[in-house]
């Protein structure tokens, strides 16, 4: 059973095409990473989900039938850099939001104050917005859009503004909903959380998937051919060796791709007489080396 | 229509709600009753007593009938604040001398405030009907005026007096003539003053609170772009729906406010508040056909304008964009208001009548027409004017829709003529 179902789908605006025949699936109960770059469609990709835009072309079928305004009571939409009535009380304007999604304003202010308590902001939930710091905001944000008990969750870079603690929170709060059975979509270009969390993706660029499937299935394919070197001296020599396909460097460590064919105790060897390592280890490729090969690849 | 509702409760509290409003609510009036109570209040107030005049003539006689005169006048009650409304206006002193030394002793006095003004009035002067008032306030037009009216009724009774008229028959000479203007409806007397300015004071209360509130509806559209609140919002429901709620909503407490003010008018005029100088000149005007009429075109106004309000919101990022579009639609407003100004001279010129039809000028003149005077105006004026009222606004509503749909989800560049024309045509 699909949550969302997209075949084909396109839209142009004028001349330039922001979705270009795309397609992908998200099983119910899953996690899924709609990845890409600034500009690849992601968010145009979202407002054909959730009707705010019609596709040119192409079909969309939510909890398994072709979109219709009704279902969108079923779903809870976070997008990016999105906002709250500044001068509305918070409480207020997350029972207003709830009675929008179908909710009794009853039953809205109790799930909004049991929502206040778990996301420790309780205090709070008689002020203004403008009086919340950005994380505090976000986390209101997060409330407004889970308080109807949505089945289909996108969260547009939800992370954003939250320091590590709160992020932990919102994670955990996820991994509870996806345990509930909730089906859950990130649009995000922070490749560790996704990494945490997902269990498939999809990556665009272009308005074109140019990697999808499942994240464990798509990491494997890459193989152990990454190499994460930490040493003590001169690296710039990695650049030009021929063992090398491809090379990041972090500051505190390089990760480099060897190249087909290339041995990896024979890179070993090569780094250890220039150089002193501290650590050097073979590991599957991350999901951010993935996303700069797949998008770098199909921008040359 | 649960969505429309729920935008339109959201938008109606949140304002009525606010400090601004409730501002708004106190100011206007205050500011409408500074302007017309105020003048008088700081006239009377200023005053402080009597004004101490010295009248020269050349014998006792001609000065006491020019004291007499003088004398009968008082504050003028109606317009008196205070309450010492029997305070008289002027205290005079008769001088029989009127050589030019007295006459430069006099001046000196005026000169350093000792009396208030001198009035040379000796035989010479009075043979060639020439009279002098020494005053250092030349620019009370009001005293002048008194002076000059009092002299000379004074003169010509010295006049008749001489020809060996009595005082009954002077007094019946003298006797001012009545000149009452009478509506054609036939029905009381009206206040011509009453007449001109009620229409002209709802008249200026509509096209303020019209634009006020189109404007208003523009900064809440404007707000929740700036804001981001819009992508909340449509992710489950419809830009359609946004606008209409957000219209319903602004339109619904600008009536709230015009609705406190004609309630607290129609208290303070039935309290007969001298204080209300403003409201008193409505009792009686306001009819059953205004109570009808205002709030029938402030509506259709109110939607006409704040759609295109909406329109501009949704193009804009910033308030500082809008400038050039918001002069725009307000100019049919500013024409209505020049237009008005005719109409209320003559309300049925065939410029009126136009005015009155024409759909962007519609509300405020056809309103105006009626006001002055429901008898005058056909039927199928009004109801043709509501007519292409509704249709217009019906027309704008699905061109600004689309503008809207497409402009709240646009971010950054101000968009060109030929891109608003296109977002117009995306179906």
């Amino acid at each position: 059973m699909y949550t969302i179902e997209l075949n084909k789908i396109r839209k142009c605006y004028d001349s330039f095409v922001a979705v270009d025949d795309l397609s992908f699936n998200i099983e119910q109960g899953a996690v899924f990473g709609l990845l890409g770059p600034n500009g690849a469609g992601k968010t145009s990709t979202i407002r054909m989900m959730i009707g705010i835009t019609v596709p040119d072309a192409g079909q969309i079928q939510m909890f398994g039938k072709p979109f219709e305004r009704k279902s969108l009571q079923r779903v809870g939409y976070l997008p990016e850099e999105s906002g709250l009535y500044k001068k509305m009380k918070i409480v207020d304007q997350l029972i207003f939001l709830g009675e929008l999604h179908g909710l009794e304003a009853g039953a809205a202010r109790q799930r909004a104050m049991a929502w206040g308590e778990r996301m420790e902001i309780s205090g709070w939930l008689d002020k203004k917005v403008e009086e919340l710091s950005k994380g505090m905001q976000q986390k209101i944000k997060f409330i407004a859009t889970l308080l109807h008990d949505p089945d289909f969750i996108i969260m547009d870079e939800p992370f954003s503004g939250l320091d590590p603690v709160n992020a932990l929170l919102l994670k955990d709060v996820l991994l509870d909903l996806k345990g509930k059975g909730k089906t859950i979509l990130f649009s995000t270009h922070q490749m560790d959380q996704v990494e945490k969390l997902c269990d498939s993706i999809c990556l665009i660029d272009h308005g074109k998937a140019v990697l999808q499937g499942d994240l464990k299935q798509i990491k494997a394919q890459y193989g152990k051919n990454n190499v994460q070197i930490e040493y003590e001296g001169d690296g710039d020599f990695l650049k030009k060796t021929q063992l090398v396909g491809s090379y990041n460097n972090y500051g505190n460590y390089v990760e480099v791709r060897l190249a087909p064919g290339a041995d990896s105790q024979q890179l070993l060897r090569a780094v250890a007489e220039r150089s002193r390592i501290s650590k050097f280890e073979l590991m599957e490729p991350s999901l951010e080396e993935i996303f700069i090969d797949t998008v770098g690849k199909n921008d040359a | 229509m649960r969505n429309i509702f729920l935008i339109t409760k959201r938008e109606y509290l949140e304002r009525v709600r606010s400090r601004a409003f409730l501002i708004m609510t106190i100011f206007i009036p205050a500011l409408m009753l500074a302007m017309t109570a105020g003048p008088v209040l700081l006239a009377t107030r200023a005053r402080g007593g009597p004004k101490h005049l010295v009248v020269a003539v050349t014998d006792r006689q001609t000065g006491d009938l020019i004291r007499e005169e003088l004398e009968k006048r008082h504050i003028d009650p109606a317009s008196s604040l205070n309450g010492t409304s029997e305070a008289p206006r002027f205290q005079v002193e008769v001088d029989t001398n009127v050589s030019e030394a007295e006459r430069a002793a006099l001046v000196e006095k005026v000169k350093t405030g000792v009396v208030g003004g001198v009035i040379w009035a000796s035989d010479e002067a009075l043979a060639v009907n020439k009279a002098t008032f020494i005053s250092r306030d030349v620019s009370n037009l009001a005293d002048q005026e008194l002076v000059r009216q009092d002299l000379s009724r004074a003169a010509h009774k010295l006049a008749l007096q001489k020809k060996g008229l009595n005082d009954t028959e002077i007094a019946a000479a003298l006797k001012p003539l009545d000149v009452e203007t009478v509506n054609p409806r036939g029905g009381a007397p009206s206040n011509p003053l009453a007449a001109f300015l009620a229409p002209f004071a709802m008249a200026m209360i509509m096209y303020v609170t019209v634009l006020l509130y189109g404007i208003n509806v523009m900064r809440a559209v404007l707000d929740e772009k700036t804001s981001r609140v819009m992508e909340v919002m449509l992710s489950t429901v419809t830009a359609r729906e946004m606008m209409i709620g957000k219209i319903a909503g602004v339109g619904a407490a600008g009536l709230t406010q015009v609705g406190i003010w004609a309630a607290a008018g129609g208290i303070f005029s039935a309290q007969g508040l001298s204080m209300m100088a403003g409201a008193k000149m409505f009792r009686g005007m306001v009819t059953p056909e205004l109570a009808i009429c205002f709030p029938v075109f402030f509506l259709l106004g109110f939607t006409l304008f704040s759609t295109m309000y909406a329109a501009v919101g949704a193009m804009a990022n910033s308030e500082q964009e809008t400038q050039q579009l918001q002069f725009l639609v307000a100019m049919p407003l500013i024409a209505s208001v020049i237009v008005l100004m005719q109409v209320l001279q003559n309300p049925s010129t065939p410029l009126g009548v136009w005015a009155s039809l024409f759909p962007f000028t519609a509300p405020l003149i056809m309103f105006t027409r009626i006001a002055l005077d429901p008898t005058a105006v056909p039927v199928w004026q009004i109801i043709l004017s509501i007519v292409l009222l509704v249709l217009t606004i019906y027309g704008l509503a699905i061109l600004c829709g689309r503008i809207y749909r497409v402009g709240i989800l646009m971010y950054g560049k101000k968009p060109t003529v030929p891109e608003i024309v296109k977002w117009i045509k995306y179906a």
